[in-house]
């Protein structure tokens, strides 16, 4: 692994402060060298390392994703996620795994995978180098009970391989269930606490019962796991807090007590919303006969709604909101995870520097790496992105594969910057 | 516009059997559209051109016997205990390399999963992972107790198996069936037994006549390919008898035999795979097989027949290809090449003949005769630059320095390197 001096950048270090002219040392896998200097002041060369002259490119931490499901296929259904055979599954989510990495996510935090081990082993299989992806934390299925979100077999085909989740019912079914998930190596578990209204059981309900979930943190916290919970409606959030689930997916409804509960423990939990579920559901889905009517109907826009002023409300109490979510259905193909930050700008009222903050700072914490990534400080990973461009004033140039000009992992480029001038001869011998 | 690529200044090795000659080769798209005695031709617009400097360009090689989901392990049974979703990785890691290492084709001789080699086939295709042309192979179906069957008594389920264990015509039916229905390109019979199961020696043969027009009956409803793992005499001759094409090992002969493989030169392709032979004589003691054990496995026995045979069906004509076990411990994967040295050490093969038997017979056993397998006008573009001349030293052609690139179907699925250290030079 060669040193790489990025010369000529600007940098946002993660910490919140302005970008500043500068240059970077990356030695080995972390950063070794923070230098400030103005504009187009010469920096002496480093023996032995490759020089980048960044030309005054935006240089930022890796972004973190902080509700990733690299095994949805981009489909439209639950169904058509379930019935992809394994052997297909898995490339399919070695093949996303790289497209993440591409698109500057250097950090994903699973949120639950469709086959029992398909994330332990992409995590797995990223960490030993047999395929290229993000740092990653490998979530169990969801796991939900008879007739919740997650449970698709039918009355004529009740064997569980046709279930998208993992149903259980009653607490030494929960129990069993989470065992399992840790033999196969999870870092998380994830629970269905609330319904969702495309599956039948509205998004304002909550599912399990209070001993159920008491089980499962039990259980994952005998073992030292995380659990994460899919919880949109406000009883299903408060529980996470009394039950101590560190990781809150979506939290849609709350009421006064909610956002106080919440408030009262901010630094034990992580709120992922996943916005643009909510927001491409209702709006951009037509093609697959999700038209706004239908939508509507679902309760999908009350939710939005709902959604949106709890954001807000959080954002003000200072509850950590992190970017990522859902990304895998048709109408959120993966890939397109940046838009998150669009949103946090444009519907929760978030600053740019607030947005870019959310995918930095907060995600060492969410990795359980704590301030060693999500900065650009000596001492730290070198999760680099170089970005042309500046997204405290254009958030939505994170979108754009082409202005994320190079992608660094652990000090090594996953795509490193392109040349400035193509040879058409080359030579070879 | 299709993309060019010229190669200038390169020494062309056909692969037809034909001496080098310096010389240029355009590629436009996926085919080669013309090659040259000039060294340096003219380059259409755009093109990228490769100076090779004097290198030799070369056919890809097809490896006709391959086993991308053998995982290097030293038994059957560890290659059996990979799960599934890490089996799948595995095999596509092992296309990529055996792509870079400069085989541009590969026949599958048999998966240890049903669907392994299926689904591997369909990602190359479809892009979605680098990899050679590749034929799909089903497991290797087997009976019980023989080459194969790893079930035990206590844990006799199928998913336990190497092989897929059938016991009478109409399960050898149903075994084809299902093969065939997951989209299988050829389908692998155990005719013969092995050393590396004593309880079903090399010189074993196991299935009945029935079981075998059982399947080959089905190969042929759906124009599919029969392929046979037959060390045995009877084996080799109950594939001929029954229309099977691909014929591996093939270690045990007799004149009877011999002749019967001389009448059908022009269909059949055999792939010793002799590397395995060797390697359990003399390279497995970091295993456990000494070579007293391997001799008492009856390693040296078979390797003494298996010469004899190959060298008088070279004589004969037959074609004989490279390839075969690569994978296990003792022969890892992407050391392939060492066949083409063996069969020049071993089987009187002349290193012309060794480089044809994996380029033009290659392009005959992926079933493009016309199409693949030499450098010439109007074929696929699977081609390698090489640093080195193969006909000195073949050994060349296992080292991945010396691959200085590699080329399938028009696009370099290895680049040459000097091109690849520019973009380092500026940013942004």
């Amino acid at each position: 692994m060669a040193d790489i001096h990025y010369t000529n950048v600007r940098i946002f270090d993660g910490g919140g402060e302005a970008p500043f002219m500068g240059e970077v040392l990356v030695q080995g896998d972390r950063i070794a060298r923070v230098v400030r200097n103005a504009s187009g002041v010469r920096a002496a060369p480093v023996g032995g390392a490759r020089v980048v002259d960044g030309a005054g490119a935006f240089l930022m931490p890796g972004m973190v994703e902080a509700h990733t499901h690299f095994s949805w296929n981009d489909q439209p259904t639950l169904d058509a996620i379930q019935r992809m055979p394994p052997e297909e599954h898995i490339l399919w989510c070695a093949e996303v795994a790289r497209k993440y990495l591409d698109m500057g996510w250097t950090s994903c935090v699973g949120a639950a995978a469709a086959k029992p081990r398909l994330d332990v082993v992409i995590r797995n299989a990223i960490n030993d180098g047999t395929i290229v992806g993000p740092r990653y934390l490998a979530a169990s299925q969801e796991i939900t009970v008879p007739g919740g979100l997650g449970d698709t077999t039918q009355p004529h085909l009740p064997q569980p391989d046709f279930a998208f989740g993992a149903i259980v019912s009653g607490s030494e079914e929960m129990r069993r269930c989470v065992r399992m998930f840790v033999k196969w190596g999870v870092d998380s578990l994830k629970i269905n606490l609330s319904g969702e209204s495309i599956t039948g059981m509205p998004s304002d309900r909550c599912q399990f019962t209070d001993a159920e979930i008491a089980t499962c943190v039990e259980e994952a916290k005998a073992w030292g796991k995380r659990v994460a919970a899919h919880a949109r409606s406000c009883n299903s959030i408060k529980r996470c807090v009394t039950h101590g689930i560190e990781v809150i997916y979506h939290a849609s409804f709350t009421d006064t007590e909610t956002l106080d509960l919440l408030e009262q423990h901010k630094m034990e939990h992580f709120i992922a919303p996943g916005l643009a579920w909510l927001i491409n559901t209702c709006h951009h889905a037509s093609e697959w006969g999700l038209t706004p009517e239908v939508t509507k109907k679902m309760g999908y826009h009350r939710e939005l709604e709902a959604a949106v002023e709890t954001m807000k409300a959080l954002r003000k109490r200072g509850v950590r909101i992190l970017p990522g979510g859902d990304y895998g259905f048709a109408w959120t193909p993966h890939g397109t995870n940046a838009k998150d930050l669009e949103y946090f700008v444009k519907v929760v009222g978030m600053s740019t520097m607030e947005a870019l903050l959310s995918a930095t700072a907060w995600g060492g914490p969410m990795m359980k790496m704590g301030k060693s990534i999500g900065y650009v400080r000596e001492g730290c990973y070198a999760d680099l992105l170089l970005v042309d461009g500046d997204p405290l004033a254009d958030i939505t140039i994170l979108q754009d594969k082409s202005r994320i000009l190079s992608v660094m992992k652990g000090g090594e480029f996953h795509r490193a910057p392109p040349v400035r001038s193509a040879r058409t001869t080359r030579w070879a011998a | 516009m299709d993309t060019s690529t010229l190669f200038t200044n390169v020494r062309i090795l056909d692969g037809t059997g034909a001496m080098p000659y310096a010389g240029s080769v355009l590629v436009q798209g996926n085919r080669i559209r013309t090659v040259g005695r000039s060294s340096a031709a003219l380059a259409p617009q755009g093109a990228t051109v490769i100076d090779g400097a004097g290198a030799t360009l070369m056919p890809g090689m097809c490896e006709a016997h391959t086993h991308f989901s053998w995982n290097d392990s030293a038994t059957l049974a560890g290659i059996q205990t990979m799960p599934l979703e890490e089996h799948v990785l595995w095999c596509a890691k092992i296309a990529k390399k055996y792509l870079e290492a400069g085989w541009t084709s590969c026949v599958g001789a048999a998966c240890a999963k049903p669907r392994l080699d299926v689904v591997t086939r369909n990602a190359i295709n479809s892009g979605q992972i680098p990899g050679p042309r590749y034929l799909a192979a089903s497991q290797e179906i087997t009976v019980p107790g023989a080459l194969g069957d790893e079930t035990l008594p206590h844990l006799p389920f199928p998913e336990f198996s190497f092989g897929v264990n059938v016991n009478s015509a109409d399960e050898m039916r149903k075994a084809v069936r299902l093969f065939l229905k997951y989209g299988v390109d050829s389908i692998k019979l155990n005719l013969s037994g092995d050393n590396f199961t004593p309880d079903s020696p090399a010189e074993t043969t196991w299935m009945s006549d029935a079981e075998v027009a059982a399947a080959m009956d089905e190969v042929r409803v759906r124009g599919k390919r029969g392929t046979a793992h037959a060390r045995s005499a009877a084996s080799v001759k109950q594939a001929l008898r029954h229309g099977i094409d691909v014929i591996y090992h093939a270690s045990y002969t007799d004149s009877e035999t011999l002749d019967m493989l001389e009448a059908k030169k022009d269909r059949i392709f055999v792939a010793p795979g002799i590397a395995i032979l060797l390697a359990m004589l003399y390279e497995a003691e970091p295993w456990g097989i000494t070579h007293a054990k391997a001799v008492a496995m009856g390693y040296q026995h078979e390797w003494d027949a298996a010469q004899e045979s190959l060298r008088a069906m070279h004589k004969r004509g037959i074609r004989i290809l490279p390839g075969g076990d690569y994978g296990f411990a003792m022969t890892p994967h992407c050391q392939n090449a060492r066949d083409l040295e063996f069969f020049v050490k071993y089987l009187g093969f002349a290193p012309m003949e060794a480089i044809r038997s994996a380029t033009l017979y290659g392009g005959q056993i992926m079933m493009k005769p016309d199409e693949l397998g030499i450098v010439k006008d109007g074929y696929l573009a699977d081609l390698l630059l090489v640093d080195g001349d193969p006909l000195a030293n073949l050994s060349i052609l296992r080292d991945p320095k010396r691959i200085l690139a590699v080329m399938k179907d028009g696009a370099f699925a290895k680049s040459p390197e000097i091109a690849a250290q520019r973009r380092w030079e500026h940013a942004a």
